[in-house]
């Protein structure tokens, strides 16, 4: 209970509150009086119904310097990893509404924001590689992170003039790299915006250093921003 | 000739990805008469990316120009991916 407890950042009390009415987050005993132990699948299925856990566990992935084992299911150590889980992604999205598809837009921007930090961070993480893919279908909500480079030192090394986050985020998401320049990519977050500002369900929150940015439909400048905090990789929340 | 891209998969997303299809479908390309139509249909894909479609379109355009067609463009992000290659290398695909 005590690794549970620290791995959700949730207080032992509670855990047991929520183990005793049967409620969230059921443990396994032998009996009422033994020790409680939680199956890892069960926290996942925990953690992708309840998008406020999922969202704090990956912000404390993302965010700290320090490393700590997060639940396999969100983490994709590789780009295939990935892929194999952003088709399953797809694949619930179908089941839930066969004849829909406008998900594909979704799975489109998972799919780019993902890629996007393995193509930027190929042998050059700084010390974990990959990232934590996680969503809840229910409340419609996806996050993504890495503890990558973040944007800011990758396009300072094709844009030297960048020298602030919030410059770099800014030509990330507005201007259209050329193919002939020194890195042939570097339009996804292009194509995640565009996606944003057309369709009125879909709104992305997005961080690298200490630069957010907040895209939604209809807006004709970008909403970019700072906070204290900072990250390193990149960060990124999709609603839809 | 007429290539499904539905044969590289459904779900059409990475670059290296892209990279890879393209590798991997030009030996049967064959030699280009100069006349020969390139036609590409996307009957099948549910998701594509401007990051595969940069890596897989973009040099089959340079290689067939006008004589390269897009057939099944119904799907939301192929539409959208296929809007925003046509920005990023202003150019413009035949569609039917």
């Amino acid at each position: 209970m005590g690794q549970v407890s620290a791995l959700l950042d949730i207080n032992q009390q509670t855990l047991r509150r929520w183990d005793d009415e049967g409620g969230k987050l059921k443990s396994h005993r032998s009996s009422t009086t033994s020790h409680r132990y939680y199956y890892i699948e069960d926290i996942e299925d925990f953690l992708s119904q309840n998008f406020k856990y999922l969202l704090d566990i990956s912000n404390r992935w993302a965010f700290n310097s320090d490393t700590f084992e997060i639940p396999p299911r969100l983490y994709c150590s590789d780009r295939a990893i990935f892929k194999a889980r952003l088709s399953k992604l797809e694949a619930a999205f179908i089941r839930e509404n066969p004849s829909d598809d406008s998900y594909s837009l979704i799975t489109s921007i998972v799919g780019e924001i993902g890629n996007n930090s393995f193509d930027h961070n190929l042998g050059k993480w700084p010390d974990l590689p990959g990232i934590v893919f996680g969503y809840s279908l229910s409340e419609k909500k996806i996050v993504l992170a890495d503890r990558g480079q973040g944007i800011l030192a990758t396009l300072s090394r094709v844009r030297e003039e960048l020298k602030e986050d919030k410059q770099a985020i800014r030509v990330a998401f507005t201007e259209i790299v050329s193919g002939r320049a020194p890195e042939n990519r570097g339009n996804g977050l292009k194509y995640v915006r565009k996606i944003a500002e057309d369709n009125a369900n879909i709104k992305i929150f997005f961080q690298s250093g200490q630069a957010t940015v907040n895209i939604r439909s209809k807006t004709e400048h970008l909403n970019i921003g700072q906070v204290d905090s900072s990250i390193r990789g990149c960060f990124a929340i999709i609603e839809y | 000739m007429h290539l499904y891209l539905k044969k590289f998969g459904k779900t059409l997303t990475s670059r290296e990805d892209g990279r890879e299809a393209f590798a991997a479908i030009q030996p049967s390309l064959g030699d280009d008469k100069g006349s020969d139509k390139m036609e590409l249909n996307f009957e099948g894909v549910n998701t594509f990316t401007p990051s595969w479609g940069d890596e897989f379109l973009t040099p089959f355009l340079k290689k067939y120009g006008d004589r390269l067609i897009l057939l099944n463009i119904k799907n939301p992000s192929v539409i959208a991916t296929i809007k925003m290659l046509e920005k990023i290398h202003t150019i413009s695909f035949n569609k039917k």
